[in-house]
């Protein structure tokens, strides 16, 4: 059965990222940046960033802005992680294959499966917009992965550097709703 | 009627290192005045001019990031004015090209028509100014202190029709070539 994952073990796993990413240079602050679309599975992962200082976190309107957000900062040499929820990854795929398919831009998503039944897997859902998401990703040939409980916290940095080495796009979906 | 030509002549004589960032009816006239600059052009993926010029002016705060919209550009993604009003970067100059339509699809008036007012918009949405020009030699006179003052700031820009669009230029620079050219020149000193 899938479990949740605590917030302070992705967030750890966040530094450890940017903390790599941010070894030599010269600018170390913010640590790294978190680009969200408030996602309701990914709630406690929210609550606890805001009081981190190391990281900046900034909302924005729309996924589409989200991704173009990210793709201007990349571009800086700024480190970035971005938040969103299924929904959002279907209302802007669009900007995910203009910028970080065709931009061959490494943006890495992790996307919160809101309404995933514990007892099921994604695919047997009664709910589309969970059924879906891992379906629409292959499509799109985007390499994804999903947090199924504490130990698959690994896979954050494993997906983080795929996206950096094939300079493209690469999720991480959230099994369940963060604790 | 302002030529968005002659507007773009003037600001790629003042505009010093700062990033430039195109987007439809300006990219070609752009690529002639500016050819491999500080500048990342937004063509396929609508309306993200404003949003990835944010991302630029956060990620380099010690240079200025201009935006080169459209009105219809900016409506696909309107919310990014409140995206950019809450992240209040200082050093953002968010220039609207209004020319009122659809200018690559044949023209269609855009939903509202010249009657829709973008400064108003950035005003409320939290920008630290707004202005609107509709006169060259109002925006020749101004145009330093857009450069230079605390943004973010809009300036609606009242214009006729750029003279070749996207559809119409020759081919650009692929997106993914400018990306990397402008990383290795913003983000590898980092």
């Amino acid at each position: 059965m899938p479990e949740s994952v605590p917030s302070s073990l992705i967030i750890d796993a966040f530094k450890e990222i940017f903390q790599a990413e941010r070894r030599g240079a010269k600018r170390q602050d913010p640590l790294g940046w978190i680009i969200s679309v408030p996602d309701t599975h990914q709630k406690s992962v929210l609550a606890a960033l805001d009081k981190e200082r190391s990281l900046r976190v900034l909302t924005c309107s729309t996924e589409d802005d989200a991704n173009a957000v990210a793709a201007g900062l990349y571009m800086t040499g700024e480190p970035v992680i971005v938040m969103i929820q299924h929904a959002g990854l279907y209302a802007s795929v669009n900007t995910i294959r203009g910028i970080s398919m065709d931009g061959k831009i490494p943006i890495f998503y992790m996307i919160g499966l809101l309404s995933r039944e514990k007892d099921k897997d994604p695919k047997d859902s009664r709910h589309s917009m969970v059924r879906f998401a891992e379906p629409l990703l292959d499509v799109f040939s985007i390499p994804h992965a999903r947090l199924e409980g504490p130990d698959d916290v690994k896979l954050i940095p494993e997906y983080y550097r795929k996206s950096r080495e094939r300079k493209g796009p690469a999720a991480v979906l959230v099994g369940l709703e963060t604790a | 009627m302002m030529k968005p030509e002659e507007i773009l002549k003037l600001i790629a004589a003042a505009r010093g290192t700062a990033i430039c960032v195109p987007t439809m009816t300006t990219g070609p006239a752009w690529r002639k005045l500016a050819p491999d600059d500080l500048s990342v052009g937004c063509v396929g993926f609508m309306g993200g001019a404003s949003a990835m010029g944010l991302g630029l002016a956060l990620g380099a705060p010690d240079r200025r990031v201009i935006i080169f919209d459209g009105d219809g550009s900016l409506l696909m993604q309107l919310g990014s004015l409140a995206t950019i009003a809450g992240a209040a970067p200082r050093n953002l100059t968010h220039l609207l090209f209004k020319n009122g339509v659809y200018h690559t699809s044949g023209s269609q008036e855009t939903p509202g028509g010249p009657g829709t007012d973008f400064a108003a918009m950035a005003k409320a949405a939290g920008y630290r100014s707004a202005y609107t020009i509709s006169t060259f030699d109002d925006f020749k006179k101004r145009l330093p202190s857009f450069f230079s003052e605390d943004g973010p700031i809009l300036v609606q820009l009242i214009t006729g029709l750029a003279e070749s669009t996207p559809m119409t230029a020759g081919p650009s620079t692929p997106f993914h070539q400018q990306v990397a050219e402008l990383r290795a020149k913003v983000g590898g000193a980092r």
